[in-house]
């Protein structure tokens, strides 16, 4: 048991060392996107406002339910548009093949009962967003309509100075 | 629409997202299946069954039978010397009462290793060609398989998870669960935690304690504690596990608790740029079985390797994985090993 403990403890320093000189090198994801996002719930989720962390929670999968109890649904837009890459950059901290791991990963260990639902337009998210109860989604900005109910994030909104998800922030 | 769009483009097709001339609700019961496969050439010094081999197939299903009630299975074809053999590898039936409560029913894969329940049959999902020896599937290490019911969940103030079970615990061949029963008067217990801080996506740390009595023929033979931790970094390019497994054995007829820990350290970096379908990894393990080890005498023997390998997606949902295999049995000499396998996954569209 000790021989094991001493000689396995010299070789998993060994693989720290290793892993402690490869991680500095981890590349930051990009994000220079000129696009801001607003998200949008269903106008009956009890949720005025997110703090980003939540949101990442929330949209990671890894929060399934609204306090009121109903279950989130996550739609998302396919892949190429613009505010897709940005959510994927700000929220994910992914590329596309990382994503689709991530929730193929957590679908087969039975985390979820099912990855997000993909949306092919803006006008697709706005409509099903409204009719979903539970739905999320993000929208760009200049998609919003007046019937939109567009949640704060960290008490700020699309166009506030800090805004997490407008490009170039 | 480049590669990725394609596969999603098939993904959201399973994910079918009512269009806004259909119904407004999101319908169930709801269905989503994957088919996982792979291939394998093996070549080994000093053995006789090199060549190439058909992996296991597996077909996962995951149903929404309504708002709360899930269902996952996960069912596997394996290559067997004698044919094809059929096994029901998980069948989970889910109430979700909120994040912070689930409760279940069914056969789990044992939440006593981060290894075993992060990944499973499914050998494209996994960096490697292989499991660590200590976790792998028919090993007598520990009881990969759990057939019980738990209860799950993730304090949303903290940022903890747990999972607590009761169950049948090993069958009377202990490297199977206790699908018909429990083979003697004791159930097994399982509690896991791990704690995955909001600031650092993609670090986790936890543990997990095993408890149950083992019975092999009618007889009781010991009682059994595993107890586990792991480290994790999965983040962008970088996937980096480091896990400790202690499996100790107390005979019931009296005598010393045996202890036979076992540990690996799991490294793997995706390469950038135009290279980033490339991954190459490594890992180092070891497996210290007690010579005086009631139940693992005759069953299980001391192990180490240390594996090199590369991983190339050569498409979105496949993969080539190389790997080099130094390993140790028991006192035997080093051997070296080499392996090549080719992995896929298959979303197989479903619906209510």
């Amino acid at each position: 048991m000790t021989t094991i403990v001493v000689r396995g403890v010299r070789r998993v320093c060994i693989f720290a060392v290793l892993i402690g000189v490869l991680l500095p090198v981890m590349s930051e994801p990009a994000s220079g996107q000129d696009i801001a996002v607003a998200i949008v719930v269903h106008p009956q989720t009890q949720v005025d406002n997110l703090s980003f962390e939540e949101l990442k929670r929330i949209f990671r999968g890894d929060r399934q339910f609204w306090e009121d109890g109903r279950r989130v649904t996550l739609l998302v837009r396919a892949p190429v548009a613009e505010e897709r890459q940005l959510i994927l950059d700000r929220i994910y901290e992914m590329d596309e093949n990382q994503f689709r791991e991530y929730w193929i990963g957590k679908m087969f260990r039975a985390e979820v009962a099912a990855g997000p639902k993909l949306v092919y337009s803006a006008d697709m998210a706005r409509e099903l967003v409204t009719v979903i109860p539970g739905a999320i989604t993000f929208v760009p900005v200049s998609e919003v309509s007046s019937d939109s109910k567009v949640v704060r994030i960290d008490g700020r909104l699309p166009g506030d100075v800090g805004y997490p998800l407008s490009g170039g922030t | 629409m480049n590669r990725s769009g394609t596969v999603l483009a098939l993904l959201a097709a399973l994910a079918t997202t009512p269009s806004s001339a259909q119904t407004p609700q999101v319908q169930t019961p709801f269905l989503q299946a994957f088919l996982f496969g792979d291939a394998q050439y093996s070549e080994q010094e000093g053995t006789v069954n090199d060549g190439f081999r058909l992996g296991q197939m597996v077909a996962h299903g995951n149903a929404s039978l309504s708002e709360r009630v899930v269902f996952f299975g996960e069912l596997s074809i394996s290559a067997r010397s004698s044919g094809y053999s059929l096994a029901m590898e998980r069948a989970i039936i889910r109430y979700e009462f909120s994040d912070r409560l689930k409760v279940s029913a069914g056969r789990y894969h044992t939440p006593v290793s981060h290894w075993n329940t992060e990944y499973h049959h499914g050998l494209w999902l996994q960096g490697s060609v292989a499991r660590p020896e200590a976790i792998k599937f028919g090993s007598s290490y520990i009881p990969v398989h759990f057939v019980g019911a738990m209860v799950e969940g993730n304090l949303q103030g903290l940022p903890l998870y747990y999972g607590v079970g009761v169950g049948n615990g090993r069958g009377d061949n202990i490297a199977a669960a206790g699908d018909v029963g429990d083979v003697n008067a004791r159930s097994a217990f399982v509690a896991s935690a791990s704690i995955r801080p909001r600031s650092l996506f993609g670090f986790r740390v936890g543990g997990a304690v095993y408890v149950d009595r083992i019975s092999v023929g009618g007889v009781d033979l010991a009682d059994e504690l595993i107890t586990s931790a792991h480290i994790v970094w999965k983040r962008g390019p970088v996937d980096a596990v480091a896990e400790f497994i202690n499996v100790a054995h107390e005979p019931v007829a009296g005598g010393p608790s045996e202890s036979s820990p076992a540990y690996y350290v799991h490294f793997g970096y995706r390469l950038s740029g135009d290279a980033s379908d490339v991954m190459p990894y490594m890992r180092y393990e070891d497996m210290d079985i007690s010579p005086g080890d009631v139940v693992f005498t005759g069953l299980l023997g001391d192990y180490a390797a240390f594996i090199a390998g590369v991983r190339y997606d050569f498409d979105d949902l496949a993969a080539l994985k190389l790997e080099y295999r130094s390993e140790e049995f028991g006192a035997g000499p080093r051997v070296d090993a080499f392996y090549a396998q080719a992995s896929f996954a298959i979303p197989v569209a479903g619906g209510s």
